[in-house]
């Protein structure tokens, strides 16, 4: 068991759901909520991750975020690391793959809410501000928890971007995933065994935890 | 805080679909919004509250403007003093009835919003049930309870779409005195979206029709329905004057009421209600008989003085539609033409209008 | 409750992971060819024993470290099973010089047990097999990036096989992973490393014979300090200079260049 790997992993679940939860509520809501032409093609461009394949979404992370381009020469002269193969590269690697697993949950929970109750909460002179608080994100709430859950284990188990982009430093980028890999071609398996186990009970609990969620969510209306 | 304040309409629109419409609703008074579906109603009422843009509008309620496009002024619904309620109430699912109120006392000071709650709760009769949450409360509760949540917002305007749609006939009856009831004890400007003309009939004192997004014909209903000129109902519906009356007295041992609506004096079935109260009247033309001198021996209870004012055609070919004048009460009579014929009807006629104490349909 | 397990999780990661270690100073960052898996984890022990630094090492195939250098992965000390590529980062200023001969590489063809190919150092019995088309799946590293790969198919040229053996070829992503499908009894086995073949944990799944040098280019493996390397980097490339070090890859298989 590579106790730096899943602290690793752990660690970049975590930050991915911490950072992109507020990210994706806004886009969720703009998209449930918002009447513009582009719409369509938002939600497209937000549900890309989940069926390019991760090599191509690596392939294209490097390109962007690579020594050469722009973002990653103006991260590099600020912080002095090249952003790809760091843990903040896996970071904005993982925002981005992550990205329909947030959004849509939460998206489908907001156009959920009857749109004469968001007006009713207007009425009863709610500013919007207030009426995302009191109304919106208690009605949102099991969406939220689903992207955030589903976020999380989608992140640990993540592999080909993360292994493009990364590349399996110990400590830094080499998660459990990889870790698992890694095992497997230095011919431990109970090692690659042990991990891949604990990934599997994760994604159960992640599962299970997903669906008491939306069921508590039928159950309210 | 309630602002005795009337409300002045103009709105302008395109698209998706064409809206004119401008009018006005007298302070403290009912004013329905009536006309088929799809003709605009809703969106008129939306627009009132904040809800809905337009190309070209102004909107005021007293001394304040809320919408006047020319100026690019226009106030969002939370700063508006409207109470709305949907047709469909859009209770908060998640929140009790006691939470909901809360929000919507916002503008209060906080030490004060318990004792409005309970307010609002007793104004409703809502009492022990503030603590249940939407889905444990019958339609009419919940009807009630979306009611309290609008006048939570000490309103200046009242806006109620569609209020008794949902409910069935039994409900909806004590809906509207209830409504009737809350108007008057706040004195309420509500503006009403209907397609029920019932609701005009029992519960405005003005009305505004609406008919593929234009005004059609605006005034009292009084007016409006003794010159059997509502558009969008005369065709369908048996002419009938909608009076406002007043109770004069109870004669107990004959079980009768006396009401007087203007210049006409009715007796009645006994009305629950005390005397003095205001009572809403239907008469049916077709229940008004014309008599050229007075009759003996009949059941009849009220033989009044009348005067003819007009005469025109009605929906069959055989009948006419009397229009006569009881003082300044205007009242309507639905005869064949042959007793047209019979009694020479003709305008200036006096004639005495014979009146079922039944056929008198009255909303107390 | 979900505040719950996600404190769990914050308190379990915090008390995980090595966070942030600086790139350098306690543990240097290394990219090592496959094959050297289990030599340089052995080396490494000793090095850490004797002088209490402890590298981080990343095994991969040489060409894959190559590109994700040239990207600015911040490796500090780069083994390659390829001297071209250690020259080709040298030429790009991004290394400490040209770097050293470490090691030489040989290949072996190794047979898992129960496989119905016999090994020999000329592959007859693979010819005969691939002529009668009872041949079955032959694992070797990608010759894309992989040396060891690159070797294999030189080998299979020199003896004429390359055609017929193309059709049943596995690639492995590295040298480590063709030893891995060939151990694993879907494949017939494979051309890898002899350092891995004779390593305890393939040693006991099956068989192997060593191919002659000539049948493929030298495997001339050279490591070069890379420019962010730190000083404790730099031990470890002495290190691995030291007689100790060459006896110990020498046991496991590789041929010691003269120094």
């Amino acid at each position: 068991m590579d106790w730096t790997a899943l602290g690793l992993s752990l660690r970049l679940g975590l930050v991915t759901v911490v950072l992109l939860l507020p990210l994706s509520f806004l886009l969720a809501r703009w998209l449930a909520f918002g009447r513009f032409r582009g719409r369509g093609l938002v939600e497209a461009l937000v549900a890309l991750p989940l069926i390019l394949p991760p090599t191509v979404v690596g392939f294209y992370l490097l390109v962007a975020f690579g020594r050469s381009s722009p973002v990653g020469a103006a991260f590099e002269s600020l912080f002095g690391e090249p952003l790809v193969f760091s843990f903040e590269g896996l970071v904005l690697a993982s925002l981005l793959v992550n990205l329909p697993f947030a959004v849509q949950p939460m998206q489908n929970a907001l156009a959920a809410i009857p749109p004469n109750v968001r007006d009713a909460a207007r009425c009863c002179g709610l500013s919007p501000l207030q009426a995302v608080r009191h109304v919106e994100l208690p009605l949102a709430l099991p969406g939220i928890a689903t992207g955030a859950v589903l976020t999380f284990a989608h992140t640990l188990g993540e592999f080909g971007v993360v292994l493009m982009v990364g590349g399996s430093i110990p400590g830094e980028t080499r998660t459990i995933s990889i870790a698992i890999y890694d095992r497997v071609q230095a011919f431990d398996e109970p090692a690659a065994g042990a991990m891949a186990l604990l990934l599997l009970v994760i994604a159960v609990v992640a599962l299970g935890i997903t669906n008491t969620l939306a069921r508590r969510a039928g159950r309210r209306d | 805080m309630t602002a005795k304040a009337g409300l002045q309409v103009r709105l302008r629109r395109a698209a998706p679909f064409a809206l004119d419409v401008a009018f006005e609703a007298p302070a403290g008074s009912i004013t329905a919004l009536f006309g088929p579906s799809g003709s605009g109603k809703t969106t008129v009422l939306r627009a009132i509250a904040g809800l809905q843009p337009m190309d070209d509008a102004r909107i005021s309620c007293g001394d304040g403007t809320w919408t006047d496009t020319a100026a690019g002024l226009t106030i969002p619904p939370h700063r508006r003093p409207v109470g709305f309620v949907f047709q469909d109430y859009a209770l908060f699912p998640h929140l009790t009835v006691c939470e909901q109120l809360a929000l919507s006392l916002g503008h209060r000071p906080a030490a004060e919003r318990p004792a409005r709650i309970d307010a609002l709760l007793e104004l409703v009769q809502l009492q022990e049930l503030g603590e249940r949450r939407p889905a444990a409360l019958s339609g009419g509760q919940q009807q009630r309870a979306a009611l309290a949540r609008a006048l939570a917002r000490d309103p200046a305007v009242l806006l109620l779409d569609e209020p008794f749609a949902a409910v069935d006939w039994a409900l909806r009856e004590s809906l509207r005195r209830e409504l009737v009831r809350l108007q008057r004890a706040l004195s309420l400007t509500v503006v009403l979206v209907t397609h029920d003309f019932e609701d005009v009939a029992k519960l405005a004192s003005h009305l505004v029709v609406i008919e593929h997004g234009a005004v059609t014909a605006h005034g009292p209903v009084e007016a409006l329905t003794a010159r059997n000129a509502v558009p969008g109902v005369s065709g369908w519906r048996e002419p009938a004057v909608a009076l406002d009356a007043c109770i004069e007295a109870h004669e107990s041992e004959r079980q009768l009421t006396v009401i007087t609506a203007g210049d006409l004096r009715l007796e009645v079935p006994t009305i629950a209600a005390p005397v003095g109260a205001p009572v809403r009247i239907q008469l049916a033309a077709r229940e008004v008989i014309l008599a050229s001198r007075r009759p003996e021996g009949l059941s009849l209870h009220n033989v009044v003085e009348a005067e003819v004012v007009a005469i025109e055609p009605a929906s069959h070919p055989a009948l006419r539609l009397v229009h006569l004048r009881v003082g300044e009460t205007r009242v309507l009579s639905l005869v064949t033409a042959d007793a047209e014929r019979k009694l020479g009807l003709a305008p200036r006629q006096p004639v005495l209008a014979l009146i079922k104490a039944v056929a008198v349909e009255a909303f107390a | 409750m979900v505040l719950l397990v996600t404190a769990t999780l914050l308190a379990a990661q915090v008390a995980l992971a090595q966070h942030g270690v600086p790139a350098s100073t306690a543990a240097p960052l290394v990219a090592a060819a496959s094959d050297l898996q289990f030599a340089l984890d052995e080396i490494v022990r000793r090095f850490q024993g004797d002088t209490g630094i402890a590298p981080r090492i990343t095994y991969g195939s040489s060409g894959n470290f190559a590109r994700q250098i040239e990207q600015g992965a911040p490796f500090e000390l780069f083994l390659s099973a390829d001297e071209s590529y250690v020259l080709r980062l040298a030429e790009r200023r991004l290394t400490r010089g040209p770097g050293s001969l470490y090691a030489i590489g040989r290949l072996v063809l190794f047979v898992p047990h129960g496989s119905p190919l016999q090994p020999d150092p000329q592959l007859k019995h693979l010819a005969a097999r691939l002529a009668s088309g009872d041949a079955g799946r032959l694992a070797i590293a990608n010759p894309e990036h992989a040396p060891y790969g690159r070797a294999a198919e030189q080998a299979l040229r020199s003896l004429g096989l390359w055609e017929a053996a193309r059709p049943k070829l596995l690639y492995g992503e590295n040298v480590a992973q063709a030893a891995q499908f060939a151990s694993s009894g879907n494949a017939d086995g494979g051309i890898v490393a002899y350092s891995l073949a004779l390593a305890p944990a393939l040693r006991e799944r099956g068989t192997f014979a060593l191919l002659p040098e000539e049948l493929h280019a030298p495997l001339r493996q050279r490591m070069v300090l890379l420019e962010r390397a730190s000083p404790a980097a730099a031990r470890l490339y002495d290190y691995l200079r030291s007689p100790a070090s060459r006896e110990i890859l020498r046991q496991h298989g590789f041929v010691l260049p003269e120094n």
